[in-house]
């Protein structure tokens, strides 16, 4: 469902990519992991479109990455759900305004909007906080309201780079059994860690990346 | 809906950002309310440039020997005439008249002469389109070569003059509206980078989120029609009191003043060209988005 056909990517003289194949079968849940500067969010971003490969393709699902036109952009985004390090949430929307984003993009009506809202932030157990605004909340519940987003409008591919980087262990293992409810359900969920931690037991595949090149695979 | 998200997103951001958006809308007053000023004035003046040919005559005076039926000849000859609108004769009797009614308590100059000194003369009024000074210059020099005419006046200058004072206005017009519009939507412009600038965070959101370049471009497009609209409407209600403050109040010192017109599509014109520049520095401003 997910597949990187040797793929390579550099910024300038600076290779970060270095003919990287792989794949992901629908509803798995992989890690992708290396020490900082090994390519792990260049793999993330190559996924959601916000960089193209120099040579290879990347095929998701129908979406054949290397030469999708750029007008079609937004629609194959609409079917992956991004939680990032940094959270990325709009500061003057309260947390329900956030994660109604995803669905209000969609064009999905207004009294659905709602319903599908709440029940998302009712997930990641965060319903009573929906009349929030993000900086009122601590760094573990505004990841939790990031998932919440992702996952609203019910993507196929969820994808998290570096979800628990700003989070303390005990808030960390939460959000991991969050996104482990959230394979569970069917949908495929990657995620990009450095942190050894996140996957160890969980019995799912890792990819090793340093330097640019995929250096191996074992199962955490 | 999308639509519904726009118009909030636009209405939430006037209002978190009212300070730079009143400014704005103040800009955008100002300059539209100096077009609508220069409008307004160029507009009357065109009024009174049309009306001008409208008093333009040429006087044609003819030769004292002429019997009554010559006279008739030559006025059917003028008549005919495909440059002519009217003509009126004025016997000798009547020029008299005329003078003593011009000199009125100075009438005693006339008191001395034993007879009438003055020509029986056709005043013609031309068509607006002849009243310029090469077609006058041919007209007189024709009707000049006309048995029984002894002499004609006609005053080019004055049509070259009203010919000239109308093609400066035009220009003078059309180049003071192109500046002042350029410079309303250069404010827009800069109004919505600035807010393009400081929500540009929260634009790479909406595209990782999958949102069009519709759905982004749509609330600022909206809030630039909303200044225009705003800065429109208020230059529409300074122009209205204005004119009423000219013609109700300074016309009792200068009567002139109470010829003004103001035509009332100016009023609907200045909302809706505010909110055309408002989108029009909105679209500038947003440019290509990159997916």
């Amino acid at each position: 469902m997910i597949a990187f056909q040797n793929v390579s990517k550099h910024y300038d003289n600076n290779i970060v990519l270095k003919d990287i194949s792989f794949s992901v079968q629908k509803a798995e849940m992989a890690f992708i992991t290396g020490p900082s500067g090994a390519g792990k969010s260049t793999i993330l971003k190559l996924m959601y479109m916000e960089e193209r490969p120099d040579e290879g393709d990347i095929v998701i699902g129908d979406f054949h990455l290397a030469s999708l036109k750029a007008s079609k952009i937004p629609f194959f985004r609409r079917g992956i759900g991004i939680v990032f390090q940094d959270f990325k949430l709009i500061d003057n929307l309260t947390v329900i305004d956030n994660v109604a984003l995803s669905l209000r993009i969609r064009g999905v009506s207004e009294k659905e909007v709602k319903t599908l809202a709440f029940t998302a932030l009712k997930k990641v157990h965060l319903r009573h906080k929906a009349d929030n605004f993000p900086k009122s909340l601590s760094g573990g519940e505004q990841q939790r309201v990031v998932i919440a987003r992702a996952i609203v409008a019910e993507p196929f591919l969820v994808l998290a780079d570096e979800p628990t980087g700003n989070l303390d262990s005990n808030t960390a293992l939460d959000i991991m059994k969050v996104f482990r409810g959230i394979n569970i359900s069917g949908t495929t969920v990657i995620i990009a860690t450095h942190n050894r931690e996140l996957f160890r037991y969980t019995g799912k595949r890792v990819l090793k990346l340093d330097g640019g090149n995929l250096i191996g695979e074992e199962v955490g | 809906m999308a639509l519904e998200y726009s118009f909030r997103s636009a209405f939430q951001s006037l209002w978190r950002e009212k300070w730079i958006n009143m400014l704005s809308m103040f800009t955008v007053f100002s300059g539209l309310l100096i077009i609508s000023l220069i409008s307004f004035f160029l507009y009357n003046f065109e009024v009174i440039a049309n009306r001008l040919p409208e008093r333009f005559s040429i006087i044609v005076y003819l030769n004292e020997k002429l019997s009554g039926e010559e006279i008739n000849n030559v006025i059917d000859t003028l008549k005919k005439r495909q440059d002519v609108l009217s003509l009126k004769y004025i016997s000798k009797d009547e020029a008299l008249k005329e003078i003593k009614k011009v000199l009125r308590d100075s009438s005693h100059i006339l008191e001395g002469l034993s007879e009438n000194p003055l020509s029986s003369s056709v005043e013609i009024k031309l068509k607006k389109d002849y009243v310029t000074s090469s077609a006058v210059r041919q007209i007189s020099g024709e009707i000049r070569m006309m048995s029984g005419v002894e002499d004609v006046q006609s005053g080019e200058r004055i049509a070259e003059a009203i010919h000239l004072f109308k093609r400066s206005l035009q220009n003078i017009s059309i180049i003071i509206l192109a500046i002042i519009s350029s410079g309303v939507i250069f404010v827009s412009y800069s109004t919505v980078k600035i807010l393009f600038f400081r929500r540009k965070e929260e634009i790479d959101i909406l595209k990782l989120l999958g949102a069009t370049k519709g759905f982004i471009r749509a609330p600022f497009i909206i809030e630039g029609s909303v200044i225009g609209l705003i800065g429109g409407g208020l230059a529409a209600a300074g122009i209205l009191g204005f004119y009423f403050a000219v013609t109700y109040r300074l016309s009792v010192y200068i009567p002139l003043f109470k010829m003004l017109i103001l035509p009332q599509e100016i009023l609907i014109l200045l909302p809706l060209t505010g909110i055309m520049l408002g989108i029009i520095g909105s679209a500038i401003a947003i440019g290509r988005l990159k997916p």
